[in-house]
């Protein structure tokens, strides 16, 4: 059996109705969701600014991003640090992060997405609001 | 004389039929895809070596292909068939994933409900073209681009069709930089693609722990099928994020996933014997997967588009592309389609949230289609 026929017989404008409707809402309820969190949290927090519940809910030390009281972490950024310095020095300053990535990437630097990404996070390399971005001295 | 005649007879020379040699020149093609162009190489690498291994002809009996019970390939294929190797993959995408872009502007959640699209227009197609509803569904879920999810979804409802949906998931994941920049041209103005998105909020730890609590109740109370990839990937994202299990994170966003990548890749490789692979419904299920892909990326702009009809701060269409689950390759080919007009316009955390609710779109959809089936 081919064509409309095959289709209607195994029921199958409904399956794809009913799917694209249940998954639309799910993501919809998600999203909605998670959009009252930061809000929630506020309110649960005495009416803190966002930036406020940011820093105090995460690291002791007040430090933003990557948990810099963590003596293991702290070792893995500055290694880290360290070689994406090797590899941006041959770019030069301010640096595009997609060349960063492929030049670390050729220099079989382990997960360099994820690394920089923890570099960004934890205020290392900072952007310099052209779309280009440099290590903070 | 007769022994030598004997054992020439059993090598792979003398048993060679053309289909094997057709599929070991794809197995090489992967891995010079692989190697050579860097194409996915961490999935293509695997599955090129195993479509050789695979192919490889040999005397049937002695217990080693993949499809014979008492064979070494055939114990690591059942972590396939169980569905178990998508799984483990699945938590370590968890312990990977970074849900900050995506707290930020939850709106952005839509657009990988929108790329979904690809995976009912192909579920309606296939019937169409005389497939049966298990297989249609199994060969739908290509279209979310997520290949753990697609071979969890056909090893539960068409376990025959694993190779081909699997290859085919797989090579459209690495064909992202063909296929999807030109549907993002075509389907965009240059005033939309030099659309700028505004700064991200800051979004707060707890925010982040809570997140995967949050998402794995209300995703799978509405979609229990797909507790085996949700609750997994849920679970290594509150690894990740909970503070107090970094060693776990680490291992399971290192070995588990690399491990459970080799054994996947390996085995489906080598489940596409030549004689089972080559097939007319194979040819379908390629035809029916780039079609699949394709709308998934159209669907994901013109949604954008139409969501910037009612939008006072317009988006950049081009986050529609990345609401299919390939992470990370579709979010950087949104960020490069966008800098090639703008290298100032900075797509990429944008995109990235597009991506990860792509992942779990396609993992709601194999947990709606899996439901369906198990009714029908």
């Amino acid at each position: 059996m081919y064509g409309l026929e095959a289709i209607s017989t195994h029921n199958g404008w409904a399956m794809a109705v009913a799917g694209v409707i249940i998954v639309f809402c799910g993501l919809v309820v998600l999203s909605s969701t998670i959009a009252q969190f930061h809000k929630i949290l506020r309110l649960l927090n005495g009416g803190a600014t966002d930036s406020q519940n940011g820093k105090d809910l995460r690291w002791a030390d007040g430090t933003e991003g990557a948990p810099a009281s963590d003596p293991t972490m702290k070792h893995k950024l500055a290694e880290s640090t360290r070689q994406f310095r090797l590899v941006s020095d041959r770019i030069g300053e301010p640096f595009p992060l997609p060349k960063l990535i492929e030049r670390a990437e050729l220099s079989g630097l382990f997960r360099p997405h994820s690394t920089i990404n923890d570099l960004l996070k934890a205020g290392l390399i900072v952007p310099d609001g052209k779309g280009y971005f440099f290590w903070k001295q | 004389m007769e022994l030598f005649f004997q054992f020439l007879s059993n090598t792979g020379y003398y048993l060679a039929d053309y289909r094997q040699i057709i599929m070991i020149v794809v197995g090489s093609f992967f891995l010079y895809l692989g190697t050579a162009k860097k194409y996915e190489p961490l999935l293509l690498v695997p599955i090129g070596f195993g479509v050789l291994v695979g192919n490889v002809p040999f005397f049937k009996g002695f217990g080693l292909g993949i499809y014979e019970s008492n064979s070494v390939l055939h114990y690591l294929y059942f972590g396939v068939t169980s569905g178990l190797y998508p799984s483990i993959v699945f938590l370590g995408l968890g312990a990977m994933t970074d849900f900050s872009s995506l707290l930020a502007r939850p709106s952005l959640m839509l657009l990988g409900a929108a790329a979904q699209m690809g995976i009912f227009f192909t579920l309606l197609s296939a019937l169409a073209l005389g497939y049966l509803p298990k297989e249609a569904a199994s060969i739908a879920i290509i279209g979310g681009a997520d290949g753990p999810t697609s071979i969890f979804l056909c090893a539960k409802l068409a376990p025959h069709l694993i190779g081909p949906v699997a290859i085919a998931a797989y090579s459209y994941m690495a064909l992202i930089p063909v296929i999807q920049p030109p549907i993002m041209r075509l389907l965009t103005s240059r005033e939309e693609r030099l659309i700028r998105m505004p700064e991200l909020r800051e979004v707060s730890k707890q925010e982040l722990v809570i997140f995967p609590v949050a998402a794995v109740l209300l995703c799978c109370f509405l979609a229990p099928a797909s507790i085996p990839l949700l609750g997994m990937f849920f679970f290594g994202n509150f690894l990740k994020e909970c503070g107090v299990t970094e060693r776990l994170a680490q291992t399971a966003r290192t070995a588990i996933i690399d491990t459970a990548t080799i054994l996947l890749g390996l085995t489906v490789g080598a489940s596409t014997q030549g004689d089972v692979f080559l097939t007319p419904k194979s040819v379908g299920i390629f035809i029916l997967g780039a079609v699949a892909f394709s709308i998934a990326t159209g669907s994901g702009v013109i949604f954008a588009k139409i969501m910037n009809l009612f939008l006072k701060e317009k988006i950049n269409p081009l986050l529609g592309a990345a609401g299919v689950s390939a992470v990370p390759g579709s979010a950087r080919e949104v960020h490069l389609v966008g800098q090639a007009e703008d290298p100032e316009n900075f797509l990429l955390m944008h995109a990235m949230a597009c991506n990860s609710s792509g992942v779990i779109g396609s993992a709601i959809c194999a947990g709606i289609l899996w439901s369906f089936m198990v009714v029908l």
